[in-house]
């Protein structure tokens, strides 16, 4: 139970969030009609960003599930304007903090022993906000620096409460139309698996083994025997946010190495491993030199049906026509295996994505396979975004198709503001296992 | 500086009275650590002055000499808790320049802290308050205890507002407390969730909410 009190503050803020937000945009309805073009169009912006700080301010308040809640909806670029969404992304790595008293207390009662009995030193003043905690600097008793993750106190007790009042906001608001159940309740049940730190602790041992070969990726280690369900000890892991990174200003050979780096990373994982280590967004990675790539936040990692990935092997780089017969009979054959029936318009929408955006980015004849595609062109951005918001609204896709789609739009957001250039098809012919 | 000074004046003055005082403070921990075991095993209300005078093994005559009733030793508990409580925030040279909200927050915490062994007794005990007869809520001693308590959480408003903000709130703030303590504590209680996480958060963001409000100067 997270307490009437605290179900009764989140009531609130939720109902003066829509109230806060639909007001702003009712202001600028009402005054639209005396603008000129040009201004209507600087002045939507400026509502847009007002909403956006408004929305962080609010969910970031809120802390726990509905700030985790804010970035799974940041995922769903398409739902939002840039402005709201930019905002919203700041999400990702900032939330009001615990005072070092409620920390102490927090790690007391989940570790059973204070801090300064497990710890050499314990850094009072967090260096990072993770999405349902704190992260702070310890050093242990023999000497190593670690990085000790500690959980907001009564998170996973308000999820279920926090979900009720979503999905009443969801059906009164209209968000629900964009926002379906399958969708509310898919979150929470990976929110609620990310409130235990030990699960996590287990997901850094599978990837720390799994992505050994990449020699540029740091895991962090988990230290088991400081963690507990709301506790995460783990190492030091290098390197700074893309901000920062970007903000060096690194030269375009250091950030096309990052990028071959981060494509491969991706594809690495969703074909060999069949598990992704977090979204691929930029908030769960740091940056380094030489192209190096430190991953950050294990909590909710995406396991692919290795049906999926499967016929992901078959169908990735085609090197026929995506509009033959035989590209639809694989389309179709992947939705039975998963016991879907692919719509007509689906499938129109499978054909033309691969025509117009795959066939581009990932060239499959052979001959093409040492080009660099330019990640740093708009169009090619604006042109994923243009299928992906048809594949979110198509009946009769796969689940795991939207889950793709969001996972590549992460990934080709972080690529263009890499601006990098990247020898696309080559890596990802890697992994693939099939036929010539 | 000065509460290192009372600490170690109250050490100096107990060693000067001597032996004897010392076996009288041992007798009395006795009991009263005897006390709280059967509160605990037995309940507050099935608990007998004979009972507790046997498993302290003394007299039941002594255990007269020390408290009067049962629920003096209790007020004796709470006593302490107090004590406990108070002299841990004044100790951690760390929330000497936290907010009010931590230094509360510390405060309480410590309470519930002391408090978790006994669990099941102090639900008896706040039922027992609520009696008009009883002791444990009306008594001199229960009201003496109650202003001590008010007086620290009074000196820890003053000690981190500025002295003008507040107004006729901040000095009304401290029985507005009183009771929110005992809504705090009522919460813990029945609070079933694990490693108290509710209570925390609720304590956690009602003192946020509530030194806000007090900050402001309005309800």
């Amino acid at each position: 139970m997270a307490g009437p009190e605290s179900a009764l503050r989140r009531a609130l803020k939720l109902a003066g969030l829509s109230a806060g937000v639909a007001a702003r945009y009712a202001s600028y309805l009402a005054q639209h009609s005396f603008l000129r073009e040009d201004e209507r169009e600087r002045k939507l912006k400026a509502t847009h960003a007002k909403a956006g700080q408004r929305v962080t301010q609010e969910l970031a308040a809120l802390k726990g599930p509905a700030m985790k809640l804010g970035q799974a909806l940041s995922l769903h670029t398409d739902l939002f304007p840039d402005e709201i969404l930019q905002e919203l992304s700041a999400l990702q790595m900032s939330a009001p903090g615990m005072h070092p008293s409620l920390v102490r207390t927090q790690f007391k009662i989940s570790m059973g022993r204070p801090v300064e009995e497990i710890f050499r030193s314990f850094d009072d003043q967090p260096f990072a906000a993770a999405s349902l905690g704190q992260v702070h600097r310890a050093v242990t008793r023999d000497g190593k620096k670690v990085a000790v993750k500690i959980q907001y106190p009564g998170v996973r007790e308000a999820v279920p409460s926090d979900f009720k009042l979503l999905r009443t906001f969801a059906r009164t608001t209209g968000l629900k139309r964009k926002v379906p159940d399958a969708v509310l309740d898919e979150v929470e049940q990976h929110i609620l698996a990310e409130t235990d730190y030990r699960r996590e602790a287990e997901n850094i041992d599978f990837f720390r083994a799994r992505l050994q070969p990449l020699d540029y990726v740091t895991v962090p280690q988990a230290y088991h025997e400081y963690s507990s369900d709301r506790v995460l000890t783990m190492s030091m892991v290098g390197g700074v946010h893309l901000q920062t990174y970007l903000s060096d200003r690194p030269p375009q050979v250091e950030r096309d190495k990052l990028g071959a780096h981060l494509l491969e990373l991706f594809y690495y994982q969703l074909l060999q491993i069949g598990a992704f280590h977090a979204d691929p967004h930029w908030g769960n990675y740091l940056f380094g030199p030489n192209g190096a790539v430190g991953l950050v936040d294990f909590g909710c990692i995406k396991r692919w049906s290795p049906k999926f990935v499967e016929h992901l092997h078959l169908t990735f780089l085609y090197p026929g026509d995506p509009k033959s017969a035989e590209f639809r009979r694989l389309m179709v054959e992947g939705h039975s295996m998963h016991g879907a029936k692919l719509s007509p318009a689906a499938l129109r929408m499978f054909s033309d994505l691969t025509d117009n955006f795959y066939r581009r980015v990932y060239p499959s004849e052979l001959e093409k396979e040492n080009e660099f595609f330019d990640f740093g062109e708009e169009a090619f951005l604006k042109e994923y975004m243009r299928h992906a918001t048809q594949l979110f609204r198509a009946k009769g896709t796969l689940p795991e198709h939207v889950f793709l789609a969001r996972a590549e739009i992460g990934l080709y957001q972080t690529l263009h503001r890499l601006q990098s250039r990247v020898q696309t098809s080559k890596i990802v012919r890697k992994f693939l296992r099939r036929r010539s | 500086m000065a509460k290192t000074r009372t600490s170690t004046d109250r050490r100096q003055r107990s060693a000067g009275k001597g032996r004897r005082e010392k076996n009288r403070a041992a007798i009395r921990a006795r009991i009263v650590s005897a006390a709280l075991g059967l509160f605990r095993e037995k309940g507050f209300d099935a608990t007998t002055t004979k009972a507790i005078a046997r498993r302290a093994r003394v007299a039941e005559g002594t255990v007269f000499n020390y408290f009067e009733t049962k629920e003096d030793i209790a007020l004796h508990f709470f006593d302490l808790e107090v004590d406990h409580a108070i002299a841990a925030v004044r100790k951690n040279t760390k929330l000497r320049r936290a907010p009010l909200e931590e230094k509360l927050f510390a405060l309480v915490q410590t309470q519930l802290e002391f408090l978790e062994p006994h669990r099941r007794f102090i639900g008896a005990a706040f039922l027992h308050a609520l009696r008009p007869t009883s002791k444990l809520g009306f008594s001199s001693q229960a009201i003496a205890l109650r202003n001590r308590y008010l007086a620290f959480i009074e000196e820890l408003i003053h000690e981190s507002l500025p002295r003008r903000a507040g107004g006729l709130f901040a000095w009304f703030a401290p029985p507005v407390f009183w009771i929110y303590y005992l809504g705090i504590l009522l919460y813990w209680l029945n609070d079933d969730s694990q490693g108290m996480q509710s209570t925390l958060a609720l304590l956690d963001r009602s003192l946020k909410l509530g030194v806000m409000l007090l900050r402001k100067g309005e309800l």
